[in-house]
């Protein structure tokens, strides 16, 4: 599955556009980098409202959870997060293989905040692409081939109409938690 | 002209956003001075806090900002350090400040059932446990915030069981404190377009088709909250008013 429909830049500057838009602050400060919490203020009602932006953009759902309380859901309380909000060393594993670079100057012993200070536009904007990558080869409606573009940069089957049915954000963490999990056994 | 609440004092928690910062601009418009609160630093919160704190002082009244997390009850004793320390009065303190994750009761990690907790019930009656003081001297007022998920399910809304919590503790506030002349309501708004409605909306499969005409304006909330602070609403005691465009007095809704 692929999407060759949209580029990542595109995704880049809806991004940058649903933050500015939710933030009221001027585009032109937001870069890659910035970390939406440290840089650009960003709480936890911000996200769910950038989210909502993005989904209306390009027609998908975004992630509701955070990788660590999906691997909680999964594996139990505690595993991810002990019961002072710090990290274990299983969640610090975990991040380091799914952050790379970004995750290198994680210690055991963090808080849990100091980890979703690491989200950045980029990050976010990744996010958003890995759902696009899940665009199916055929309209799961009536089995065409075609896509096209109908309001925003949502897709629609040329044939039907019908919205493309992308996996949503949550369902793809969960199976990229599972995948590793089958391959490292870290919880 | 006097206006219906000049000199007298508000202290609206959570009040940067929502439907808390609508409360503190309403009561700013009828000349009341306003405390407001927010729980984050450095973030959306404060920047919108200040903000409202200067709307309100550029129409010559006085505003105070406090951060506060009101789960901590050494936090809220500086709070109220502060409103004493500044005003030296408090009329009215309105409750508004909520925090809760979204997911079903049966799903919440034990950590987040604890700060919900914390928040929403402990919160609040810290509040007014250090309030008690001040508005036995103005014969103040307590308005909580309620919300529909007080007495109907609502998916992945947890912080219903806290406003069902917190509407028996108004209840019985408003006797235990009926004493001390301090009068104390709810107001129960149903499904209001503010930040948290954006929540909702992603939660929520369908809450777009709720009629339009059904939404409640903050506006409307903000109203009844100003009405139980006033000499009309005086025999008014210990009662939740629900402010929801009628919506929870049908089942369905065909439209
Ligand atoms: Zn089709």
């Amino acid at each position: 599955m692929s999407n060759n429909f949209i580029t990542y830049e595109q995704v880049l500057e809806e991004t940058k556009k649903a933050i500015a838009e939710t933030l009221n602050i001027d585009i032109s400060r937001i870069t890659p980098d910035s970390s939406l919490i440290k840089d650009l203020g960003a709480e936890s009602l911000d996200f769910l409202d950038i989210n909502y932006r993005l989904e209306q953009t390009f027609g998908i759902k975004m992630a509701r959870r955070f990788i660590l309380e999906h691997v909680e859901e999964l594996y139990g309380e505690g595993v991810a997060i002990d019961d002072t909000g710090k990290l274990t060393d299983k969640a610090i594993e975990l991040l380091k293989i799914r952050l790379g670079e970004k995750a290198k100057d994680l210690k055991s012993g963090i808080y849990i905040d100091e980890v979703t200070s690491l989200i950045t536009v980029e990050s976010l904007a990744k996010g958003v692409m890995d759902i696009l990558q899940t665009l199916p080869e055929k309209c799961t409606a009536c089995g065409g081939k075609d896509w096209k573009f109908a309001e925003h940069l949502q897709l629609v089957c040329s044939s039907c109409g019908e919205p493309a049915e992308y996996t949503n954000g949550d369902d793809l963490i969960v199976n990229y938690i599972e995948n590793i999990q089958k391959e490292r056994r870290i919880f | 002209m006097n206006l219906p609440l000049q000199d007298k004092v508000a202290l609206i928690t959570g009040s940067s956003r929502g439907i808390g910062r609508a409360i503190a601009q309403h009561f700013a418009n009828l000349g009341c001075n306003i405390v407001i609160n927010y729980t984050k630093a450095g973030g959306s919160s404060e920047t919108q806090a200040f903000s409202l704190s200067d709307t309100i002082n550029n129409m010559g009244l006085k505003s105070l900002v406090v951060r506060t997390d009101i789960s901590s009850k050494e936090d809220v004793k500086t709070l109220f350090e502060k409103v004493k320390d500044t005003f030296n009065r408090l009329d009215f303190l309105i409750l508004n400040a909520a925090r809760a994750p979204f997911k079903p009761i049966e799903k919440l990690f034990e950590r987040e059932l604890r700060q919900l907790v914390d928040v929403n019930l402990f919160g609040n009656i810290f509040c007014i446990q250090q309030a008690i003081p001040l508005l036995k001297e103005t014969q103040g007022k307590i308005v909580f915030i309620s919300s529909l998920g007080s007495r109907f399910y609502n998916p992945s809304y947890p912080l219903g069981m806290m406003k069902s919590a917190m509407e028996t503790v108004i209840r019985d506030l408003s006797c235990s404190l009926a004493n001390d002349k301090i009068s104390v309501n709810a107001v129960c708004g149903g499904i209001v377009k503010t930040d948290s409605f954006k929540v909702l909306r992603q939660m929520w499969e369908g809450i777009d088709k709720i009629p339009e005409d059904m939404i409640v304006d903050e506006q409307e909330i903000a109203e009844v909250v100003a009405f139980l602070c006033l000499p009309a609403s005086r025999g008014i005691r210990g009662q939740t008013i629900v402010v929801d465009r009628g919506m929870s007095n049908q089942i369905i809704h065909f439209r």
